[in-house]
């Protein structure tokens, strides 16, 4: 099913864009095949979370000749008057890119049955609301394998931020591709309770290293370069120890202690839906984007690269065919509820 | 005194002028950034004033909660209460309105929905005890107390949704919905807007006519003109005076909160106010303090909130172009200001 989903992907893209080109040499309003929106609770210059989502709408632009148009909402009291403004001009296509805008769109879509809303992360769906959830598990799962292989003491760690179900889904997921390499491998595991408090972080991975743990991985989100600041600062008493980015490409972040990341490309996800869209097979069901669509994936750090034993990688990159194969499933944590009515 | 002819005639002058000034200094910018000023002016009176739902379910929806916050102002500035604790007040009055408001879903609307909002006003008021009591027994002055107290809110309010009143589920960083009878019902089927408008509109009635028929009324005015005068030559308890200003303006910041919970978002969410606790010190200068003045200078801002969305939306002018054209628009007002007490040979400043 997926491959089936990757395979169209491709050739519609293809397709597109050669009609594309041929409507713009034509030039004038020539009328857009759907209309799309984004709404992000944050501005899309973060080189993060949000820019992500950006650039997927200007991938809905450019390759499926879409008409975009995107608002930053400040504050909840703006998320339904939002949905009103581009449920009202005839949107076909929303994307709501934060957990936060679930109950204003579940709303939105009793009201405006004729567009569909995607919800990135979120937990509650409809027959035209649809939650589209990042299966990060699947890098972290190969994460926990670099973890595991990479650690010299056999203790490696884990900083969290909120402890929220999908922050949670990739522990479990990095602590089981690190036992599938070390199954006596010590993991321990800490919260700071916020996503953008720096010290508290770096506490949090400097306890850990103190502990013994010489690899730590970390779902903190703005407050990782405080754990990679940790394992620097251990890195300079003549210690080794390694760092592991998680959400976006973070190996140019700290690439001296980075050995690799679990990203999520969130164009690539975007494109997927609006084809699943297009397909009339979006609706009434999550839709999850993970390593077998190309969204998911463990990016190693090319500047450490030589460290990592070749035996390793080729493991890591057999368990990452695995997983695209279906052929291999990491835990993972579900939140959705059951669908709205 | 001559305050009638002096906040009716000149405020709308002002607020006018500084329309017009901030239109021609956005336009400049606009074009300096490379966009379309025409496009941006057309999509931002359109999404202010275009539709029925652009005047009902956008503009006077934003419009409420300024109205509350900039009657709380104008209630504590004009006793000479420098309050500029009302966003914290508000998230203290957000805070329990949701609180009631999950709880007390047994309870029928009628008495649900006043709940609600008298929890909200007076956790609003409570929030203003503190620096009250502080200024009052320690002579702290209030502008410290009130601005620190608004981080304790919001930092409450962050807590209250990851930890005591988290959705049931324990997953996102919000509460559950409010129960349907503690919502407030729609004034005007098939929009947005919500009989806290209403409110509102009561709200800056009842003080308009506090200021200008009541004995309490006359005790602020004169406490905040001069607070030794009104002890020594006009026998006024200004101990008495500055504490209900700082309850009253705290309570009305509090219904705020409320009054958005219970008509706009259904929930509390971290980030609930984009700082209408401090834009209401704008709209509170702008009317010059009147209460019926704030009602045209917070729907002139939830007009202009409105439209810079719309620009966004429909003319692809970010986000942060609409903040600059809201604080032009607070220093065309600051400017113009100046220039009428000047011309009117005023003495006294706001």
């Amino acid at each position: 099913m997926r491959r089936q989903f990757r395979q169209s992907l491709s050739m519609c893209v293809l397709a597109l864009v050669a009609c594309g080109g041929a409507e713009s040499d034509s030039g004038g309003e020539a009328e857009a095949p759907f209309r799309a929106a984004l709404l992000t609770a944050g501005p899309v210059s973060d080189a993060g979370w949000y820019a992500g989502a950006y650039e997927g709408l200007m991938l809905l632009r450019d390759s499926l000749g879409a008409e975009v148009s995107r608002q930053q909402t400040r504050t909840p009291a703006e998320f339904d008057e939002a949905f009103l403004s581009y449920g009202s001009s005839g949107y076909d296509l929303i994307f709501a890119h934060g957990f936060e805008y679930q109950d204003a769109a579940i709303r939105a879509g009793e009201r405006f049955p004729a567009t569909t809303i995607v919800v990135s992360g979120g937990g509650r769906f409809a027959a035209n609301v649809v939650p589209l959830i990042f299966e990060l598990e699947e890098a972290s799962y190969l994460a926990g394998m670099l973890a595991a292989g990479m650690s010299e003491s056999g203790t490696i760690g884990m900083v969290g931020g909120v402890e929220i179900p999908p922050v949670e889904g990739t522990f479990r997921a990095f602590e089981a591709g690190a036992r599938a390499v070390d199954p006596d491998v010590d993991i321990l595991e800490s919260f700071t309770g916020t996503w953008d408090d720096v010290a508290a972080a770096k506490e949090a991975a400097g306890a850990q290293l103190a502990r013994g743990a010489d690899v730590i991985i970390h779902n903190v989100d703005a407050a990782s370069f405080g754990v990679f600041q940790a394992v620097r600062e251990a890195v300079a008493t003549g210690r080794t120890a390694w760092a592991l980015g998680m959400n976006r490409d973070q190996n140019d972040v700290a690439p001296d202690v980075i050995l690799g990341s679990a990203v999520i490309r969130i164009p690539e996800a975007f494109l997927e839906t609006a084809l699943a869209w297009q397909a009339g097979e979006l609706g009434g069901r999550p839709i999850y984007a993970g390593a077998s669509e190309g969204v998911i994936d463990f990016v190693l750090n090319p500047a450490l690269a030589s460290r990592v034993p070749a035996e390793l990688v080729a493991a890591i990159d057999t368990a990452r065919g695995r997983i695209r194969a279906g052929e291999l499933t990491v835990p993972r944590v579900e939140f959705v509820e059951p669908e709205v009515r | 005194m001559r305050w009638p002819e002096r906040v009716m005639g000149g405020p709308l002058a002002v607020a006018t002028g500084a329309v017009l000034l901030t239109a021609m200094l956005g336009a400049v910018l606009l074009w300096a950034g490379g966009y379309d000023p025409l496009a941006a002016a057309r999509a931002a009176a359109l999404g202010a004033f275009g539709t029925r739902d652009a005047l009902l379910s956008i503009t006077l929806v934003r419009s409420v909660p300024l109205i509350l916050t900039g009657l709380a102002i104008a209630v504590a500035f004009r006793a000479g209460v420098w309050n500029v604790g009302a966003e914290g007040q508000l998230y203290a009055g957000a805070v329990a309105a949701v609180w009631v408001g999950l709880e007390g879903g047994s309870l029928p609307a009628l008495l649900l929905v006043p709940a609600v909002l008298g929890a909200a006003g007076v956790a609003g008021a409570l929030w203003a005890l503190a620096p009250a009591l502080m200024k009052l027994r320690l002579g702290v002055g209030e502008v410290i107390t009130t601005l620190l107290m608004n981080f304790v809110a919001i930092y409450l309010a962050a807590y209250m949704v990851h930890g005591p009143l988290q959705e049931p589920r324990g997953v996102f960083p919000q509460t559950g919905p409010i129960a349907e009878g503690a919502r407030l019902p729609v004034l005007v089927p098939g929009t947005r807007l919500h009989v806290g408008v209403v409110l509102a509109l009561v709200a800056a009635a009842g003080l308009s006519w506090l200021f200008r028929r009541t004995r309490i009324g006359f005790q602020m005015r004169a406490v905040g003109a001069s607070s030794d005068a009104a002890r020594i030559a006009g026998r006024i308890d200004t101990r008495k005076v500055v504490l209900i200003a700082f309850l009253g303006s705290g309570a009305l910041a509090g219904l705020a909160g409320g009054v958005q919970v219970a008509g706009v978002t259904y929930a509390l969410y971290e980030g609930l106010s984009p700082g209408w606790g401090y834009t209401a010190i704008a709209v509170a200068l702008l009317a010059a303090l009147n209460p019926i003045g704030v009602l045209a200078t917070a729907v002139l801002f939830g007009a202009l909130e409105a439209g810079a969305a719309a620009m966004q939306r429909d003319a692809g002018v970010p986000a942060v172009w609409a903040v600059a054209a809201q604080s032009l628009v607070i220093l065309a007002v600051l400017a113009l200001d100046r220039v009428r007490h000047r011309a009117g040979s005023e003495a006294s400043g706001v």
